[in-house]
């Protein structure tokens, strides 16, 4: 677009001309330009210029004169007639830089309304402009500047101005420069008219011009062309768009029907002509749409113009003329679209195109024009270089085409000689406007803008995220470096296209891109990447066995077309010239590539490698997990995508414990003397009968190896070695891990898998664990069942000696509570336990061992109370030591028990790691015995206690007791442990003194019936039963504690017995008011009367009513009250007396009997055993049971 | 004139590709099929700015290269048809006609229970019912 001049590339804009007062004109130009539209202005300082007006208007009298066509004929013209054209050079240009569409007249107002003489001057000068505006129709404007706002004003004067000036009141101004305001104002005004006279000057101009179109006064399509140019050009002076528009329009269309039509020039240069206007015109369309925001219109419109010129191709010899005018349309119209801001814009709209011409989404994008432009580029070059190839007169060009220049028209050429001191311009013909052309297309670097043009089409492409777009254009960027001789740039546009093609599997593209880096690398000598891109396109997937002739491999690259024989021969290329042996170094010499014999070639394959179908190693290990110096079995699997065999020298397998590398060697294959370098003196070496890789078929290979050290074995890589200086290391791969390869994993073949074992090949891994090594110290810890709370608990503790001696051996002992918190619970500390902590170690007893762990025994530090550091004295291989842990519980709960010992292999080594060997043991912690006690008041004896009736309110749950009463305490012991117990002996001791003297407790059945001791099983209960007596009247009576003395049942006799103690509850002791006692003899006999007596005790200083109730029995016969009421005295004693005489034998209910204490409310009432009697039948059965009851 | 047909898959790799004409063009138009799908990808990514219908097959017109015109065909399966012709009248019926009966090809080549999913199309009946097709509408 920069090629076209400024005047076309830009819309015009009004021209004015200032007359006079020159020091106005630099505020009157600025305020113009400012205008919008815009005007510009041409200033003449004074009146005298007018002829510098008159040259223009002469030059236009000749113009029009030529154009007349009866003065064809006039030889006097400087231009020959016969080389009339379409549109003239100079026309627009003319018009926005010469010829002005009005001329303002500014004159002093002194002349005007002043000296007479003064007024005759104005009166010249205006006749002068008048003279040379009026032919033209060029609007006039006068302007009176006044000094001041009150200069007196003439109107006679004044009328007679505009009479002399033939103007309208309106357009004769008056400016003011004294005052800004009204400069301000003048200048608005100014600018108004000029504006409004531009615009009536142009829309006359355009009126007159169609006026010719609409009369057809000639059939000539040129003349019809130039009208229609000119009132375009009219109209975008007057900024009417639309038809200036319509009339570009109108004329594209006539000129494209001269094409074929038109006799006036010779046949190249006409179309050529006619093709350079059709360029300019379709170039005025476009932009007046693309910057109406008409995107789609313009697109349209390009489409049309590129259909209606793209067969338009004129001679054929010298095609590459029309290739660059194509070129130049989408270049031009790419630049248009960049510039344009309806690009974004009219994307959004959902109708795109019309119904005869479906647009796409490419064609809205400058990207896709510029990379056509580039095509046809492409195509003018091509051309051009087969021209010259077949000319014979090339050398004949340069001399003869110099003086050949543009011509007065649009799309001509011609001569120019000199003559003297005149310059005249030829007409020439179409061999030496060839020549020009050929001269003029030999000096422009194609190749250079073709670069730079797909660059921008790149990148355009890029941005809009059409990548292959892009990748295509990168390719042809690529390839115009290569014919460039510039590999260094070329190579880095052909990765780029080369990295899309493979990620997407785009087989035969890559093979091209390939075959272009192949030989950019062997141009930059760079050995390795040429190896690389060799081998890469050797192991692609082309499965085509088609063979073009050699005729058509110019349409490929380098790699030549993609076929089954073309991977062959570069496998065969490559192969020798990497792996070739001492006695071939110079054949391979030929293949461009100048190397030390002794320089390795060395390519790394990883898991994102376009290499992987070269060499693709597979390993899995048999087993996950194995022990530490056993053998380890793996298979190793090679395949290769090489269409060709490819044998290996040697593999080294590789491991993160290098200790297990190893090589397999082929047997078949020379031991290379660099070979043996290779292998490391310590290397496992085995030997495979054949190592050859087949086409698409997995190389199976079994090992052992045997790890030393523990943790993870990893296969890391496969080194193989094909030759004496070429090595390829693939990264290992696990086959449950292993990706498709991206280009391969498309094509429809048959797969096999890496192993024989399908588990292996769905789950195999590359790595294994290799367990820790057994310990050779064993630390026990013999638990002799769950601890008892009170007794010192033994946990035997065995250090024993396996593999080999141990050395400062030091036991470090834990005790930690298994709830997580410490062994020392404040809120549930209870009075009983004196101790802080419920669980704690009492001593360390190292009995057993040698003498001299007996001696260190005194080394014994113990630092808490759960915690504890033991000395191991020195072992043997063999040897054991051992010692006890005493741990005493003094609540019921679970700790757990750490033991870590930790001792050197090796004494003297002082850099030898300590060995740490750790045991952990939970013991939990029961109560042996489980105490308790329960109450029994006298036998047919009831005392009314008043704390059972109304019971205080801060008393607990606590038992009471009548004063100087002997009641029954049965204390029973249950083995709750899982073991049995040995019971010595149970008894009730007083906490302190006081007890003895408040309370009498006896041991109920006398000492000489007590058993010694008792043995308890699990779950047994032992009971025993005491008698007590309170002597003191108080709330809370302490009786004391339960003592006993226990010890496991089978244990060591000389163990000594455990003694705890279980504190009793306390009771209340209180006087009771009232006692009712039954007297009735022990037995009774059928059919004899016996006295059945209710005795009412009155201890209280107070009158006690009491109202009693006797049920009757069917079993008796009674005599006596059955209810009453009877008062007893104070310290006395009431008796109730009844006769009965039993009527059945047997166990039999006496009449039950309820008495109701009226004061305290409360009622006596038989227990059933104690208001049962058994009834004998006769008396000698009553002598037998008196005996025997005695 | 048909001068190309081709499958591609959901992952924009070639399943079929065969040319119809000499073989200094087949690099060519391996060139167009693949910047084709540049423009289908746009297409499905935005159904309303290109005007295509939701739940059309047909994509019509891709784009316009220097000689040929390039149509698109989208399955329900993600796998792309593509057409490339010389002919600059080609009317929309005849290239969708053409497409259904491409279709119904490509549905009995890959109904082989032999047919792996996703991998090529190497079924030569296959290549010769496209053959006929092609032959059949290039006499159009």
């Amino acid at each position: 677009m920069e090629e076209y001049p400024e005047e076309l590339r830009t819309p015009p804009v009004s021209l004015v001309a200032l007359f006079g007062y020159a020091e106005l004109h630099a505020s009157i130009t600025k305020y113009l330009h400012s205008q919008q539209p815009p005007i510009n202005a041409l200033a003449f300082p004074d009146f005298s210029q007018i002829s510098l007006l008159l040259a223009h208007d002469d030059q236009i009298s000749r113009t029009s004169s030529f154009r007349d066509p009866l003065s064809v004929s006039d030889s006097a013209s400087p231009i020959p007639s016969r080389c009339g054209g379409i549109l003239k050079r100079d026309w627009l240009l003319k018009h926005r830089t010469k010829v002005p569409a009005l001329v303002a007249a500014f004159f002093p107002s002194h002349h005007i309304f002043g000296d007479p003489t003064q007024w005759l001057q104005v009166c010249s000068d205006l006749d002068s402009l008048k003279s040379v505006i009026r032919p033209k129709n060029i609007k006039l404007v006068v302007v009176v500047v006044q000094s001041s706002p009150h200069e007196d004003i003439s109107d006679d004067r004044l009328v007679a101005l505009r009479k002399r000036a033939e103007l309208d009141s309106k357009y004769v101004l008056f400016f003011n420069s004294s005052i800004v305001s009204e400069l301000t104002l003048s200048l608005s005004r100014l600018a108004s008219a000029f504006a409004e006279l531009a615009l009536s000057y142009y829309r006359e101009e355009g009126r007159r011009i169609k006026s010719r179109i609409e009369k057809r006064s000639s059939n000539s399509l040129d003349l019809n062309v130039r009208y229609c140019f000119k009132v375009a050009v009219y109209a975008e002076f007057r900024r009417d768009w639309g038809e200036a528009l319509k009339f570009y329009e109108d004329a594209y269309h006539s000129l494209h029907e001269m094409i074929g039509t038109s006799t006036r020039l010779p046949a190249i240069q006409r179309l050529v002509e006619i093709k350079i206007i059709a360029e300019q015109l379709h170039f005025k369309i476009s932009t007046l749409l693309l910057h109406g925001g008409k995107l789609i219109e313009a697109v349209t419109w390009f489409h049309q113009h590129k259909t209606s010129y793209e067969k338009v191709v004129g001679s054929t010899e010298f095609i590459f003329l029309h290739w660059d005018w194509m070129s130049r349309q989408f270049l031009v119209f790419a630049e248009l679209l960049e510039t344009s801001s309806a690009t974004g814009q009219s994307l959004t709209s959902s109708n795109q195109g019309t119904a005869e011409i479906s647009l796409t989404e490419f064609e809205f994008y400058p990207a896709y024009y510029y990379q056509l432009a580039a095509h046809y580029l492409k195509d003018k070059k091509s051309a051009l270089e087969l021209l010259l190839s077949m000319s014979e007169i090339a050398q004949e060009i340069d001399s003869s085409s110099a003086s050949i220049t543009p011509s007065v028209y649009v799309g001509q050429f011609a001569q120019l000689l000199e003559k003297g001191e005149a310059i005249t311009l030829h007409s020439i013909t179409d061999e030496e406007y060839t020549r020009y052309t050929i001269s003029e297309a030999k000096r422009v670097q194609d190749s250079l803008q073709i670069i730079a043009w797909l660059k921008r089409s790149y990148e355009s492409f890029t941005n809009l995220k059409a990548q292959r777009m892009a990748a295509l254009c990168a390719f042809e960027v690529a390839r115009e470096y290569f014919d460039l001789a510039d590999p260094n740039n070329a190579k880095f546009f052909f990765d780029i296209a080369a990295n899309l093609y493979r990620q997407e599997g785009w087989v035969t593209l890559l093979w091209e891109v390939l075959g272009y880096l192949r030989e950019c690398s062997r141009n930059l000598d760079a050995l390795k990447d040429f190896v690389e891109f060799s081998l890469e396109m050797v192991a692609l997937p082309v499965t085509s066995y088609e063979n073009s002739g050699n005729l058509r491999n110019k349409n490929y690259g380098p790699g030549g077309p993609a076929t089954i024989s073309g991977r062959e021969s570069i496998h065969q290329e490559v192969f020798t010239l990497v792996c070739r042996e001492a006695e071939l170094l110079s054949s391979t010499e030929g293949s461009g590539f100048k190397l030390a014999t002794d320089s390795p070639l060395h390519l790394e394959i990883d898991l994102v490698s376009p290499l992987r179908p070269v060499l693709l190693a597979s390993v899995a290990f048999h087993d996950q997990m194995i022990k530490p110096h056993a053998l380890c079995s793996f298979t190793l699997s090679l395949l290769s995508h090489l269409p060709l065999p490819v044998e290996i020298d040697h593999l080294e397998v590789q491991f993160n414990q290098s200790t297990c590398n190893f090589v397999i060697r082929n047997s078949q294959r020379p031991l290379w003397a660099s070979a043996s370098n290779t292998v490391k003196s310590g290397s496992q070496v085995e030997n495979a009968p054949l190592l050859v890789l087949v086409p698409n078929n997995w190389l199976r290979l079994t090992y052992a190896i045997k790890s030393e050290q523990s943790g993870k074995l990893e296969c890391l890589s496969v080194l193989a070695k094909l030759g004496p200086l070429f090595t390829i290391c693939s990264r290992a791969e696990s086959p449950a891990a292993m990706e498709d390869l991206p280009v391969w994993k498309h094509e429809n073949r048959v797969e096999s898998l890496p192993t024989k074992d399908p588990v292996l090949a769905v789950f195999g891994q590359k790595a294994t664990q290799v367990d820790e090594p057994e310990p050779q110290v064993d630390v026990s810890l013999g638990a002799s069942g769950p601890a008892l709370v009170g007794e010192d608990f033994a946990m035997p503790i065995v250090v024993t000696s396996k593999g080999h001696a141990v050395y400062s051996g030091e036991l470090k002992i834990n005790l930690v509570d298994v709830g997580g918190g410490g062994l020392f619970s404040p809120r549930e500390a209870e009075p009983f336990s004196l101790e802080s902590h419920h669980v704690e170690i009492c001593g360390i007893d190292g009995a057993e061992g040698n003498n001299e762990s007996e001696s260190e025994t005194g080394s014994i530090k113990k630092i808490q109370q759960s915690f504890g550091l033991v000395s191991v004295p020195y072992l043997k291989e063999g040897e054991s030591w051992s010692c006890k842990l005493e741990i005493k519980w003094h609540r019921p709960k679970p700790v757990m028990l750490f033991v870590s010992l930790g001792y050197l292999p090796h004494g003297s080594e002082a850099n030898t790691q300590k060995v740490h060997i750790h045991k952990s043991l939970q013991i939990e912690g029961k109560m042996p015995l489980l105490i308790s006690n329960r109450f029994m008041l006298p036998y047919r004896r009831d005392h009314l206690l008043l704390n059972r009736i109304k019971p205080a309110p801060d008393s607990e749950d606590v038992s009471s007791l009548p004063l100087n009463e002997k009641s029954v305490l049965v204390v029973s012991a249950k083995n709750c442990s899982e073991i049995a117990l040995k019971l010595v002996s149970m008894s009730i001791e007083f906490d302190d003194e006081q007890g003895e003297t408040s309370c009498l407790i006896q041991q109920g059945g006398g000492c000489g019936d007590s058993p010694s001791s008792a043995n308890l099983a699990p779950g047994e209960e032992f009971k025993k039963v005491f008698t007590v007596i309170p002597t003191t009247r108080t709330p809370k009576l302490g009786l004391g504690s339960i003592h006993l003395k226990w010890r496991r049942e089978g244990g060591n006799i000389t163990e000594a017995y455990v003694s705890t103690k279980h504190k009793l509850p306390e009771v209340n002791v209180e006087a009771s008011p009232l006692v009712m006692s039954l007297d009735s003899p022990p037995y009774a006999i059928l059919g004899e009367p016996f006295t059945y007596a209710v005795r009412i005790c009155n201890q209280t200083q107070l009158l006690q009513e009491a109202k009693f109730g006797l049920a009757d029995a069917q079993s008796f016969v009674l005599s006596g009250s059955h209810s009453n009421t009877v008062s007893v005295l104070p310290k006395s004693e009431h008796v109730l007396s009844y006769k009965l005489v039993p009527l059945t034998c047997g166990e039999q209910q006496l009449p039950k009997i309820t008495l109701t204490s009226a004061r305290y409310a409360a009622e006596f009432q038989p227990s059933a055993v104690a208001s049962s009697v058994f009834v004998f039948p006769s008396a000698p059965q009553a002598e037998k049971a008196i005996s025997t009851s005695k | 004139m048909i001068v190309c047909v081709a499958v591609v898959g959901h992952q924009n790799n070639p399943l079929y590709i065969q040319s119809f004409t000499d073989a200094d063009d087949a690099l060519k138009l391996h060139h167009i099929v693949h910047c084709s799908l540049d423009v289908i990808e746009e297409r499905v990514n935005n159904p309303k700015k290109s005007g295509t219908t939701l739940n059309e097959a047909f994509l019509g017109l891709l784009y316009p290269t220097v000689n040929y015109k390039v149509y698109g065909y989208l399955t329900n399966t993600k796998v792309k048809f593509i057409l490339v012709t010389t002919d600059l009248d080609v009317r929309d019926t005849d290239v969708r006609s053409f497409f259904r009966k491409f279709h119904a090809a490509y549905v009995d080549a890959v109904s082989n229970p032999f047919h792996v999913p996703g991998k090529k199309i190497t079924s030569r009946t296959f290549a010769q019912t496209v053959s006929n097709i092609v032959g059949s509408y290039g006499l159009n």
